[in-house]
């Protein structure tokens, strides 16, 4: 979105087509099974071979969290519990009923201290996204969302100086921001990948929704619930409960976000008066190598 | 003991050869820096904290910690993945062996040991309890 928002004011294009497409359920895909990422990359010799899948490498993240700041399941348990209210109003979920946190919590452990219902679900799928210049825009017949800031960073090892308690979105979080002059508590609605509970309360704490360390206590209690909570999130089910399309979650949280801008989200989870909307992405693992992206954007 | 998950070769390069070869002859080494005093992982031809070029292999104990770890419960063979903090300052990437999978935890101190890899590949650093 930022890329072609820049080319488009940069003159380069008027139009700009972004897909997303994969079909990781047919083909058999698991976050539970270790897979290259990337024969030539310099990690893979210290990844590949001990075991790497998507799910343990996160639930690192998940026990170290709980370590450092008292992080419970339940807390996790939370953010699940909110997508499942969400996705029960979304025809198109792969997951329509609506979990407690003694359910999530009592769902077999596949890595620990990560639960069945703790992990996305894998779909085929796709979407796509349209950015137009100002001047067409006015002549269409839509709603209009404006980007109004983005960022981008990425995070490795680090030579060791490894630091699980904090995602990319350390800085691509604070750069959107900037560019949008906005700060958290501006905004209305987010979309917040969620390849896993952790996911989301990691990126929380990163974007300044909370302290870091605080995001256990800021999603529970359904604080992520359109209508019950403070920063409703993920409004079609999301990664846990609707779809997963293929590694990269991003584009359907760009898609939801432009919902809620324009009043088309469900009634039962559309945020009233929603002016100012963010989506954040994470690409990789959270637990060893990965890139952040952030866009946030306004109605007009 | 349950049966161990086996572990695939790892895919050697140039910059990482020395490792390799030492670790078959049962050495665990890493890399430090001549420059800044920092040693780091996994083990470059440039120091990743300062840039210089000016890097050094050292012989490590493997001595450690448990930075973080999860059992991986969901496979054909029940194994730990973990992040192990060693005395000289990096935190590594590994599994945790020779361990009881229910009560492993972070801040356990460890002991490197050494498995075998798949198709005669080298000896691959894992860590068991002090």
């Amino acid at each position: 979105m930022a890329h072609a928002a820049e080319a488009i004011a940069a003159g380069k294009c008027s139009v700009a087509l972004i897909t997303l497409a994969g079909r990781p359920r047919s083909e058999g895909h698991s976050g539970a099974t270790p897979r290259i990422r990337g024969a030539d990359a310099p990690d893979t010799q210290w990844e590949f071979p001990l075991g790497v899948a998507t799910v343990n490498a996160y639930a690192m993240v998940a026990a170290r969290h709980m370590h450092q700041f008292g992080t419970t399941s339940e807390q996790l348990a939370w953010v699940k519990v909110a997508a499942s209210h969400h996705a029960q109003y979304n025809e198109h979920a792969m997951l329509r009923d609506v979990v407690t946190v003694e359910q999530v919590v009592g769902s077999p452990l596949i890595a620990t201290p990560l639960h069945r219902l703790d992990c996305c679900v894998v779909s085929d799928g796709g979407g796509a996204l349209v950015v137009v210049s100002p001047e067409i825009a006015r002549s269409l017949k839509r709603p209009l969302v404006k980007v109004m800031g983005a960022g981008e960073s990425m995070k490795g090892q680090m030579g060791g100086n490894v630091d699980l308690t904090y995602s990319a979105g350390v800085r691509s979080g604070p750069a959107a921001f900037a560019e949008a002059g906005v700060k958290p508590s501006d905004i209305k609605y987010a979309s917040i990948y969620d390849s896993f509970t952790i996911t989301v309360v990691v990126q929380l704490e990163d974007l300044g929704f909370c302290e870091k360390g605080q995001g256990g206590r800021f999603v529970a209690d359904g604080n992520l619930i359109s209508g019950v909570g403070r920063l409703p999130f993920n409004t079609d089910g999301g990664g846990l409960c609707n779809n997963h399309p293929a590694n990269r979650g991003g584009i359907t949280k760009v898609i939801e976000a432009v919902r809620q801008l324009r009043g088309e989200a469900h009634p039962k989870v559309q945020v009233p008066n929603c002016d100012i909307a963010l989506a954040h992405g994470t690409g990789g693992l959270l637990g060893s190598r990965h890139g952040g992206a952030t866009l946030i954007m306004e109605r007009e | 003991m349950a049966k161990e998950r086996s572990i695939p070769a790892p895919m050697s390069s140039p910059e990482t050869e020395p490792f390799w070869a030492a670790a078959r002859q049962g050495k665990f080494l890493i890399k430090t820096c001549t420059s800044c005093g920092k040693a780091h992982w996994y083990p470059r031809a440039c120091c990743p904290h300062c840039m210089s070029e000016t890097t050094e292999w050292v012989e490590s104990p493997g001595r450690g910690t448990i930075y973080s770890v999860s059992v991986m419960k969901r496979a054909p063979e029940v194994y730990a993945i973990a992040y192990v903090t060693l005395e000289e300052g990096p935190t590594m990437m590994t599994n945790i062996v020779e361990c009881d999978f229910d009560k492993v935890a972070i801040g356990d101190k460890v002991q490197l040991t050494w498995r075998p890899t798949q198709d005669d590949g080298p000896p691959y650093p894992v860590f068991k309890p002090a």
